[in-house]
């Protein structure tokens, strides 16, 4: 069990690397649905199927279906592809990623070296436990999600509503120089 | 739930009602003047029920919420500021073309995300107050998308935000990870044999500190300020300025006193670079700045590092530091951003220096108003801001924290002189007689007007009579067990 748990941690890292470097926003999204599964693997080896399961229905398949549509909408052509190419140099991203392989090593080694303070048996925590707590103890957290839920949905319909065209000042001085 | 729980809960529940009766309100019929009326009402009916819990010690509604005289007063701090707020925004948002409903449900349920903070003690109702806080600012702050920085501003504060976020949550994991719980007091309880941090639990730490300085817009996490201010429209610059940080102060007072995070030497020592490294970024920032609007961004930071030097005092008189110097900092600001709100027009907001060149001439009380929210901001005597920053060195130098109070000092000089700069433009003769843009009928000044007089009045009087409000402090905070023991 140890040795899939670490096999599905490292699809899911370097899946999400490729989604991150991919120049083409569907392969991206391809690595992403990868990434998603893999790291659905960690959960049920770390004896949680029905986070697995849920991982599996909400992300990889709603809301990638989602992020589908939008790219459709958009109409991605070849030069779209050409600009992300352009944009994403080497001499972009090479600082960031060192400075982040140091954080990521250092991260790492303190993990690598921590004793949790308890080591419980694994209990498999089913859809009843998930239910039970949410409805339990943690019902005020549950409420407290629809609120959320309610502020995402306003304030997306406010934003989602406008039909006036608004370019941006940068936009509007580069057609201007143009 | 108990029905006792409901009467605690209370203030929550009357902000959550008000969001659902102004959704179904503008269902049935789109009007500004009655969701503003339903807003400021819900905001006095949450306040006075406060006073059915002031004599309440502590009481807890397992695993993720905990009610205290603390908490009570953070929580009346902040509607009394959201109401404010809102008065403020009627005038500002009657001229403007959108649809201005929705407004009033952000502005309730960003408060009502604020207030959740103030009383969690567990990760998870931490991160839900967070986020029901981040949300509602994320919409709040590009609320006016016709304007041309309102998008930048509001993405920018999105992926930030976000970001930030994440760090929280990777934090609270590594927290978790290495305790096994995340209610506040099993952490205290986990962490009360360690005399010095496991690396493990300081990484943790370190992370959740960059998700809360994010919010608290402290140095090296204060990039987004300065944008985020200019672009959103003036009374949501109040709103971010003073709820979304008090909220999370409060939030992080509470956490620090129950771990008592100031055993630790390294904690103290980053929070002490972050205060002094606040401290001058944002005077020495703002001294460049020709931008309203931007000078009082770089001068709230300023102030959240002044803030940090009471939070590393750590006794029980610094957190009462904190939180006199909140109140005053609370009403200068409101009143900062409430004269830019009443002097904007509906294109764009009143926010270069041009726009207060001779204003005492041409409208003098709103000058004054303005000069007094100044001279408080730079800490004048007979200000509130001058005694807050008084009881902050106080909590200092009774810690013996010599370095953070020469730095505040120092600090202190250097923030006056751009305060000084724009009293010296209102004082300025005019050069030409400026064509006033079209105004709306005085009546609709009315409320703002009044909250404007109200917070000068407010803000003379906690500086000239500070006692009042000090003995308030301080009985509210008398009986909280994590506060007394120090």
């Amino acid at each position: 069990m140890e040795l899939t748990f670490y096999i599905a941690a490292a699809v899911a890292i370097l899946s999400t690397i490729m989604v991150i470097t991919r120049y083409n926003m569907i392969h991206a999204l391809l690595y992403l649905v990868v990434s998603f599964m893999a790291v659905a693997v960690v959960f049920f080896t770390l004896g949680a199927p029905f986070m697995a399961a849920l991982e599996i229905i909400i992300y990889a398949g709603a809301i990638v279906v989602l992020i589908i549509f939008v790219i459709m909408m958009l109409n991605m052509i070849q030069e779209d592809v050409q600009r992300e190419k352009e944009w994403l140099k080497p001499s972009v991203w090479v600082g960031p990623a060192l400075l982040s392989a140091v954080l990521l090593a250092e991260l790492a080694y303190i993990l690598l070296g921590a004793n949790p303070s308890q080591t419980e048996a694994l209990v498999a925590v089913d859809a009843k436990l998930v239910g039970l707590a949410l409805f339990g103890p943690y019902l005020l957290g549950v409420q407290l999600c629809g609120i959320l839920l309610m502020a995402g949905i306003v304030g997306a319909y406010h934003l989602g509503r406008q039909k006036k065209k608004v370019i941006h000042r940068f936009l509007q001085e580069r057609s201007a120089a143009a | 739930m108990s029905q006792n729980d409901f009467l605690h809960l209370m203030p929550l529940l009357i902000l959550t009602f008000a969001a659902l009766l102004i959704m179904l309100v503008i269902a049935a019929w789109r009007n500004h003047k009655i969701i503003y009326v339903i807003t400021a009402i819900s905001f006095v009916a949450a306040f006075l029920s406060l006073f059915e819990l002031r004599a309440v010690t502590e009481y807890t509604i397992e695993p993720l919420l905990v009610i205290d005289g603390f908490a009570v007063f953070y929580i009346g701090l902040m509607l009394a500021t959201a109401l404010l707020i809102s008065m403020l925004s009627y005038a500002y948002f009657e001229q403007q073309k959108e649809q201005k409903e929705e407004y009033y449900i952000l502005l309730i349920l960003a408060t009502l995300g604020a207030c959740v903070l103030v009383i969690s003690k567990h990760f998870a109702s931490l991160f839900l107050g967070l986020e029901v806080l981040s949300v509602a600012l994320y919409a709040l702050i590009s609320y006016l998308r016709v304007r041309e920085r309102s998008d930048e501003a509001g993405i920018k504060y999105l992926i930030l935000a976000a970001f930030s976020s994440a760090f929280l949550l990777f934090g609270m994991a590594l927290v978790y990870f290495s305790t096994g719980i995340m209610t506040f007091e099993g952490i205290a309880a986990a962490m009360s044999g360690y005399r010095e941090l496991p690396m493990l639990l300081l990484t943790g730490f370190g992370m959740m500190i960059i998700g809360i300085g994010f919010k608290l817009s402290v140095v090296p996490f204060h990039m987004w300020t300065p944008d985020v201010y200019e672009g959103a429209p003036a009374p949501v610059t109040a709103f971010v300025a003073t709820v979304s940080k008090g909220g999370v102060l409060g939030l992080l007072i509470r956490f620090f006193m129950e771990v008592d995070g100031f055993r630790y030497p390294t904690l103290l020592l980053i929070f002490t670079i972050v205060a002094v490294a606040s401290m001058f970024a944002g005077n020495l920032l703002a001294l460049m700045q020709q931008n309203v609007k931007r000078i009082l961004a770089y001068s709230s930071i300023s102030h959240l590092g002044y803030l940090l030097v009471a939070f590393l005092a750590g006794s029980q008189m610094g957190v009462e530091a904190i939180t006199f110097y909140l109140v005053a900092y609370f009403i200068t600001t409101v009143g900062a951003f409430g004269v830019i709100a009443m002097l904007s027009d509906n294109s764009r907001d009143a926010e270069q220096m041009d726009d207060f060149r001779g204003l005492l001439w041409r409208r003098p009380w709103t000058a004054t108003a303005f000069t007094a929210m100044l001279l408080s901001l730079a800490g004048i005597p007979l200000t509130a801001g001058f005694v807050g920053k008084f009881y902050v060195l106080a909590a200092g130098v009774n810690t013996q924290k010599w370095l953070l109070v020469a730095m505040l000092v120092l600090n202190s000089v250097i923030g006056l002189y751009y305060y000084i700069k724009v009293i010296a433009v209102m004082f300025q003769q005019p050069d030409t007689e400026k064509e006033p843009a079209i105004r709306l009928r005085p009546s609709i000044y009315i409320a703002s007007v009044g909250t404007l007089a109200v917070l000068t009045l407010l803000l003379v009087w906690v500086g000239v009579y500070p006692t009042a409000l000090v003995d308030m402090i301080q009985s509210m905070f008398a009986e909280v067990p994590t506060l007394v023991a120090r």
